[in-house]
């Protein structure tokens, strides 16, 4: 069979010629780290790779960075998603900040995306790593002196752990074949309701005890792809000044109530927020508790229909969920 | 009187227990249960201590706390004209002195931009200045570098003992301390027990086998003049940091960087002005009140930050870089952005056109 990073790159030289620039990952800065690649000359085309450190989802340089909701030469963007991220774009789309037309889709199936520091936490000691891939329920990871094999349990991201969608929603080019799901419907919140049984002092001290560590770095906020307010978000306009330059604890739950409210109905948990966070808070919690709640009043999932009207941008006088 | 200790890995806590009471000790703990990250916290008994890996961030907050307050305000009316009003001011508080234990040698570093710009330059700044010279280091040699460390790279090592009062030497199951200077020297006695000869030797050795490694492939101690080459080069800056979020982790994990913000928050008649970290990676950090802002896109950011410590500083500051090596935005950065190859590069690209 062959390596589905050859498969890409192929695929992606056949079209190359109509695309500005292909949105992949590449090489980071070990074999242990993937990074983002934005590929504009064909050459580099063999830079591309596919394994279970592509985390990052390609999806939120759209509008931030490339503002694809419009091409003037006829170009278009060629991208790689994930299940997870493919519901970012649907979203996108939905809410008109990317053009379906624009772009080149290219899914992916994916079986989970490793975490870092959930790695490093089971094997402190890995170095020199050669490869990584994915071999039924386990991560093997061969480096120089021999190869180790993980339970994904450990080491995944928590989003994976919890996906419903490992298989890309829409797409122009499908690589590889489809994959069962990790969880069914009815484990989509089972982390959420987790930290629900807490009785409400201990929920509240779980999250003072998390949130406590926030440094107000934005990356949660940066890294969203549905977050589209770019230079001119409510946490820092001066004018008004919502927020303080504090940094205590009413103002870091303040930030993170903000993000979730802005997310609400509109978030598509791929789990970005969580994994960019330098101290490790469970911040994608927060916004799924807000899609659960969505789900329940008005039966809707964000990011798995381009032609639904996501419900908190519309009115709907015969509303029944509220 | 002896200037070395041994003290065993179980006596650890015992020995910070016996040090806190002296003075505020800081320490590197994890996050959080099953996290893998640390950070530094005041000592209390109930931290675990992580010397086995190096912090997510580091103990700059000691010196330079995120948030501190600089003065508290108050405004009174006057009973007798109401168009009038008086206002309070209450100057801060005295620091108290402190310990900062198991940070690494690029922690200890990371102050030496500080010095420079907050200690020996034309203004002095008063707040650091006091936690400055009330705070003293006991620095770890390093021998836990991993693939984003560079120590090497900006004149450091895993085994520099510059700028440290105290120095740890992993030693069998436990440490060989050593005072390097007076102040050091006086907290000997509270630490521990003479160390043996044996163990002596034994961290010596270690010293040795540390301070001839060499952390990191390129020299990035000479890039001041490649940067200003390559400035104009935007293709160039846009290769490097399309995949840049523009979000402040590189800037807040960073030891050498000192750019704050300075803001009066207040409510009703009262309030503070406090002084708060800022970060160059923000659109609202250049944004001037007319509107205009310099640096309106992520790549004139990121040039920013690559410019301010590989050319900016060393022209102004000696030829010193503002950067330690810890590799903490490498590491901690959501994309990846490995600033060593885009100082390299820069030198590579001006080669190239001569």
């Amino acid at each position: 069979m062959e390596d589905k990073a050859k498969t890409l790159q192929r695929e992606f030289l056949k079209v190359f010629e109509k695309l500005e620039v292909v949105l992949g990952w590449e090489p980071g800065y070990d074999s242990l780290h993937a990074s983002p690649s934005f590929i504009r000359q064909v050459e580099d085309l063999n830079k591309l790779v596919w394994n279970p450190l592509c985390s990052q989802n390609l999806c939120n340089y759209l509008v931030k960075t490339l503002n694809a909701s419009v091409r003037e030469d006829g170009k278009k963007i060629g991208i790689c998603v994930k299940g997870c991220d493919s519901r970012s774009l649907v979203a996108l789309i939905q809410e008109k900040f990317v053009t379906r037309e624009t772009l080149y889709i290219v899914g992916i199936p994916c079986e989970g995306t490793v975490n870092w520091h959930r790695l490093m936490r089971f094997e402190p000691s890995l170095k020199d790593v050669q490869k990584v891939t994915i071999q039924g329920q386990e991560l093997v990871v061969e480096t120089a002196q021999k190869t180790y094999r993980f339970p994904l349990q450990h080491v995944m991201e928590q989003r994976c752990l919890h996906c419903r969608y490992p298989n890309p929603i829409i797409y122009d080019l499908l690589v590889g074949e489809p994959i069962t799901p990790h969880a069914g419907d009815d484990q989509a919140y089972g982390d959420v309701e987790k930290i629900e049984q807490y009785s409400l002092p201990d929920r509240l001290k779980f999250w003072e005890k998390e949130i406590d560590r926030c440094i107000r770095c934005y990356a949660c906020r940066n890294a969203c792809p549905l977050c589209v307010c770019r230079d001119s978000c409510i946490v820092e306009t001066r004018t008004p000044k919502w927020l303080a330059q504090r940094c205590d604890l009413k103002e870091k739950f303040f930030y993170h109530m903000i993000h979730a409210m802005h997310l609400a109905g509109r978030c598509t948990e791929c789990g970005e927020c969580e994994r960019v966070c330098p101290v490790e808070i469970p911040v994608t919690l927060i916004k799924k508790k807000l899609n659960q709640i969505v789900k329940e009043l008005l039966d809707y999932e964000a990011g798995i229909d381009p032609q639904k009207q996501p419900p908190l941008l519309t009115f709907d006088p015969s509303e029944k969920g509220i | 009187m002896y200037e070395k200790i041994f003290i065993a890995q179980g006596e650890l806590a015992a020995m910070l227990e016996r040090l806190s009471k002296e003075m505020d000790v800081w320490v590197p703990v994890e996050m959080g249960d099953e996290k893998w990250g640390v950070r530094f916290l005041p000592y209390y008994r109930d931290n675990v201590v992580v010397l086995d890996r190096q912090s997510t961030i580091g103990p700059k907050n000691v010196l330079f706390p995120q948030v501190e307050t600089l003065l508290r305000f108050r405004y009174q009316k006057d009973s007798q004209d109401p168009s009038k009003q008086r206002i309070d001011l209450k100057d801060r508080q005295e620091v108290s002195s402190a310990l900062v234990f198991g940070a690494r040698p690029c922690d200890v570093r990371g102050f030496f931009t500080f010095d420079h710009v907050f200690l020996n330059g034309r203004y002095k700044d008063p707040y650091y200045a006091q936690c400055r010279e009330k705070t003293l280091f006991a620095t770890l040699l390093c021998d836990t570098e991993d693939s984003a460390c560079f120590c090497s790279s900006v004149d450091s090592g895993p085994g520099d003992r510059e700028g440290s009062d105290l120095w740890m030497v992993p030693v069998d199951d436990g440490y060989v301390i050593e005072a390097l200077n007076d102040k050091g020297r006086k907290l000997i006695p509270i630490m521990g027990k003479p160390a043996t000869p044996e163990q002596i030797e034994k961290a010596q050795r270690i010293q040795e086998q540390v301070t001839a490694k060499r952390i990191g492939e390129y020299d990035l101690t000479r890039s001041a003049k490649d940067f200003t080459g390559r400035f104009e080069d935007m293709d160039y800056w846009r290769d490097m940091v399309s995949r840049c979020i523009s979000c402040g982790i590189c800037t807040f994990v960073c030891p050498t960087c000192y750019c704050f913000n300075i803001t009066d928050e207040s409510r009703d008649l009262e309030g503070e002005r406090i002084r708060s970290w800022d970060s160059c990676m923000f659109y609202h950090y250049t944004l001037e009140a007319s509107g205009h802002n310099p640096r309106p896109e992520k790549f004139e950011r990121y040039r920013n930050r690559v410019g301010h410590k590989f050319s900016y500083f060393p022209d102004t500051y000696n030829g010193m870089i503002s950067c330690c090596g810890c590799g903490r935005c490498i590491r901690s950065c959501p994309v990846f952005i490995d600033i060593r190859k885009i100082v390299h590069h820069l030198k590579e690209a001006v080669d190239a056109e001569n």
